[in-house]
């Protein structure tokens, strides 16, 4: 049996990157409470548009919670109040009616913001460019089993791949550092004989150029940990953190 | 150079301020078991000062090491302060913690630079106290002042924050984190700091409340 609910919401409304943005209250009634809460946001644009409104821009793309595009602090949580799920997971069965609702973009100095919600993240994409991968002269298909890998290893392998890229880690963290999405990016390769190869230099180069971004200094805080919608591990910081150390104390 | 690319890296300060930590952890540990001694009287305290400053080499050394690693640890610790602060001050207008327990991780600087305060305090009391006056007097005489006391006492509850995060977080920097042993780090970074807390609160305690008179 679906209800409806009524909210009210605090976006913030930024119109370019240089302006200088703040919060516009809104009023939504009647909201299903099976919509996610990226189709109340839709529901919103359309009755701004009716309106003659400029709609509120925001990231999205599957809406299925594994392409990592959307995302926002919903009351001062990235993604929202339930655990390891993405904005477009979260449904709005987890609200009740006549709630009030602040709406915020992911921050960071290395997210600068587009518009409204919008952010451009391709810092992250330069910290994977830089040595996020495996180089390999492609030939004919290997054999699957011609390198054997512990399962539990390539299950510890396989959650660090989890990582979707979508921020939440950099917006929450008290530092703004991107250790947590580094370190995922680097586990699970480091995890995996294929990667270990080229593991030093990956390290060494993946670390600075996460810094070069203005990312933040990690103090262990685990707030990153705990509002990663793919519940990523601090664990992969660790291993970060002695990759980087081996790296730098024996590379070159 | 690698040495410089490794200090100025975010791994590499988080390194220098985990290494250094331990190295003070270490000193606190010669100092608690030194100061000890106070629970067994005036005399053993008194013959525990006098033969370690018999050898004042030792102490010179020992003392000047300290204080490089202390300065390094409160140089990059500011500088870090200084730098997330940068990163981060005021992004949200809703800004909420989700850890729970995150009162020591969010409060280090603060409780950092406290310990710093009585740390100037407490030398200039003990370390630069008057020559003509045994040791082991001066502790009963400074400490027998409850506000002086009191003051002691909420600098080691600051250092005991300090240290229950500053120990776990120095082992994940070093690459410590594994399901194996989560637990006994969890309690050890309980233990140690309250034990700290029990023998420097404990000797303060002592003297503020009057049971060490006739020490």
């Amino acid at each position: 049996m679906s209800s409806s609910i009524n909210l009210t919401l605090k976006i913030w409304r930024q119109p370019h990157s240089d302006a200088l943005g703040s919060l516009e209250t809104y009023t939504l009634d009647h909201i299903s409470t099976d919509m996610s809460f990226l189709e109340m946001l839709d529901v919103l644009n359309e009755k701004l548009t009716k309106e003659g409104k400029d709609p509120v821009a925001f990231d999205h793309d599957c809406r299925e919670g594994i392409c990592g595009m959307c995302g926002a602090i919903v009351d001062g949580v990235a993604h929202g109040p339930e655990k390891e799920v993405t904005l477009c997971q979260l449904h709005m069965r987890h609200f009740k009616s006549g709630d009030t609702l602040v709406i915020e973009p992911f921050r960071s100095r290395a997210f600068p913001i587009k518009k409204d919600l919008l952010i451009d993240r391709s810092a992250l994409d330069r910290i994977i460019q830089s040595g996020g991968y495996v180089s390999v002269n492609t030939g004919g298909t290997p054999d699957g089993n011609s390198i054997p890998i512990p399962a539990k290893q390539a299950e510890l392998a396989m959650d660090a791949a989890a990582c979707i890229g979508c921020g939440a880690c950099v917006a929450s963290c008290p530092n703004g550092a991107a250790m947590l999405f580094t370190s995922a990016k680097i586990s699970q390769l480091a995890l995996l004989p294929q990667g270990q190869v080229e593991g030093k230099e990956r390290a060494l180069a993946m670390v600075a150029q996460m810094d070069s971004e203005g990312f933040g200094n990690c103090t262990n805080a685990r707030e990153c940990e705990a509002v990663c919608p793919k519940g990523i591990s601090i664990r992969n910081i660790a291993r970060l953190n002695r990759e980087y150390l081996t790296a730098v104390l024996s590379e070159g | 150079m690698w040495f410089v690319r490794f200090v100025t890296s975010s791994i590499g300060k988080k390194l220098v301020m985990a290494a250094t930590g331990l190295l003070l952890f270490l000193f606190l540990l010669t100092h608690a078991a030194g100061n000890a001694t106070i629970f067994m009287s005036s005399a053993v305290f008194q013959d525990y000062a006098d033969e370690l400053h018999s050898h004042p080499l030792i102490v010179l050394v020992f003392s000047s090491a300290l204080l490089a690693v202390l300065l390094v640890h409160i140089g990059v610790g500011l500088y870090l302060f200084y730098e997330n602060r940068a990163v981060s001050n005021n992004r949200y207008v809703v800004s909420k913690r989700v850890v729970k327990n995150s009162l020591a991780s969010a409060t280090m600087p603060y409780t950092g630079l406290f310990v710093l305060l009585f740390l100037v305090i407490h030398i200039f009391g003990f370390t630069f106290s008057p020559k003509d006056v045994p040791i082991s007097s001066t502790v009963r005489d400074m400490l027998s002042n409850f506000f002086y006391a009191l003051f002691y006492i909420t600098a080691f509850i600051a250092l005991t924050f300090h240290l229950s995060h500053g120990l776990w977080s120095m082992l994940q920097t070093f690459g410590v984190n594994h399901p194996r042993y989560e637990l006994f780090i969890a309690r050890l970074s309980l233990v140690l700091p309250l034990f700290f807390f029990l023998i420097f609160g404990g000797i303060a305690f002592y003297f503020m409340t009057g049971l060490g008179a006739n020490y």
